[in-house]
């Protein structure tokens, strides 16, 4: 005999409201957790980033340095190829003033040319025709112009002309 | 005075509610909010870190971009520059300026200079001096980097004049000796 209209039913310490709310709560905590764990791998991550980058930033300024170096080194070589080449062309030009400031009536035996000296040795048939002919235009380049002159069995003149510079523009 | 009548599953809800929310506070207080500030200055430092990055990748590529622009430019000097001086190759090139030519190194009291020093002895015929004016003008077009050295003596001897003068080559592994500027061994990029 029943004095219920309504089956009985196991009574529990907690309810399925408080499974419900405990489930609730736990995935809220859960969530938590993993926003947390979240933040923390990402923040791992900047920081191997960071690292790398690093390692990047100096291989790239290694590699920078050394090709700076590289520029250096090819500028200084260009610079000292231009100089070279400018020097040989002055000096070509030099040897051919030279060589062109001498007459036909003078003969050079030898000549010397120092960076800041020229002395020629040579035959002159008169110490007119030296003068006139090539020791004007010696002096018009040169500071000092000292000639000795030899007398020679055939009625030429030998001579020595000494010819030095303070300008240095002017053989080199 | 009506009683509040709470039942035993209520209390144990409000209890857990309240708990939750003091956690949830607690826990948002003291971890999750610092760690989201450490998060931000971590993102923070990796975007400039990373623009520092990009600053340097793009100093490299113009570097590079000068470099092999300057070794496009320079490369017949570059060239000259490292090939090593062959006497006999020199001589070869040259002996068609004259009727002799010889080439003898000298020995350099300061070891330190950058290139080598050469002897050379020329013959010429008297007739052609403009043989000499042509070898000077093949010495910066040749192999190697040669400047002419002063003196210069020409002896005339008959039909011929022989010319003797001392010139320098200039070397790659001697110009490397060169110290470069303090000034460009630090690089920096602007921020």
């Amino acid at each position: 005999m029943t004095y219920s209209y309504i089956k009985p039913r196991v009574k529990r310490v907690v309810s399925a409201e408080l499974q419900l709310v405990f489930i609730f709560f736990t995935i809220s905590i859960v969530m938590l957790f993993l926003t947390y764990g979240f933040l923390k791998l990402k923040i791992y991550t900047f920081e191997q980033t960071i690292v790398r980058i690093e390692e990047k930033k100096v291989d790239l300024n290694d590699a920078i340095v050394k090709m700076q170096g590289q520029i250096y080194i090819i500028e200084q070589e260009s610079d000292k190829a231009e100089k070279v080449t400018t020097e040989n062309s002055v000096l070509k030009e030099s040897i051919k003033n030279l060589f062109d400031l001498v007459p036909d009536r003078i003969t050079l035996s030898q000549v010397d040319l120092k960076k800041d000296a020229l002395v020629i040795y040579g035959m002159t048939p008169s110490k007119d025709v030296y003068e006139f002919l090539l020791q004007a235009p010696l002096r018009s380049i040169f500071n000092t112009t000292y000639t000795s002159f030899y007398q020679l069995e055939n009625g030429w003149l030998s001579f020595v002309s000494t010819n030095k510079i303070d300008n240095k523009e002017v053989l080199k | 005075m009506k009683t509040l009548k709470i039942s035993r599953q209520n209390i144990y809800l409000l209890i857990i509610t309240l708990f939750l929310l003091l956690f949830v506070l607690i826990f948002a207080f003291v971890v999750l909010i610092p760690a989201g500030k450490e998060y931000r200055q971590a993102r923070s430092i990796t975007n400039k870190h990373a623009i520092e990055l990009t600053q340097y990748q793009q100093l490299n590529d113009q570097t590079l971009q000068e470099l092999k622009s300057l070794q496009e430019q320079h490369r017949t000097i570059i060239t000259a520059f490292d090939n090593s001086f062959d006497e006999n190759r020199f001589i070869s090139q040259n002996k068609k300026f004259f009727q002799n030519l010889q080439v003898s190194k000298l020995v350099q009291l300061d070891q330190k200079q950058p290139f080598d020093l050469y002897e050379v002895n020329a013959t010429s015929k008297i007739d052609s001096p403009v043989v000499f004016y042509n070898f000077l003008d093949s010495l910066n077009k040749g192999d190697w980097i040669i400047g002419v050295n002063f003196p210069i003596h020409f002896q005339r001897d008959g039909e011929l004049i022989n010319s003797s003068f001392t010139m320098r080559v200039y070397a790659l592994s001697e110009d490397r000796n060169i110290s470069k500027p303090a000034k460009d061994t630090n690089t920096t990029v602007q921020q």
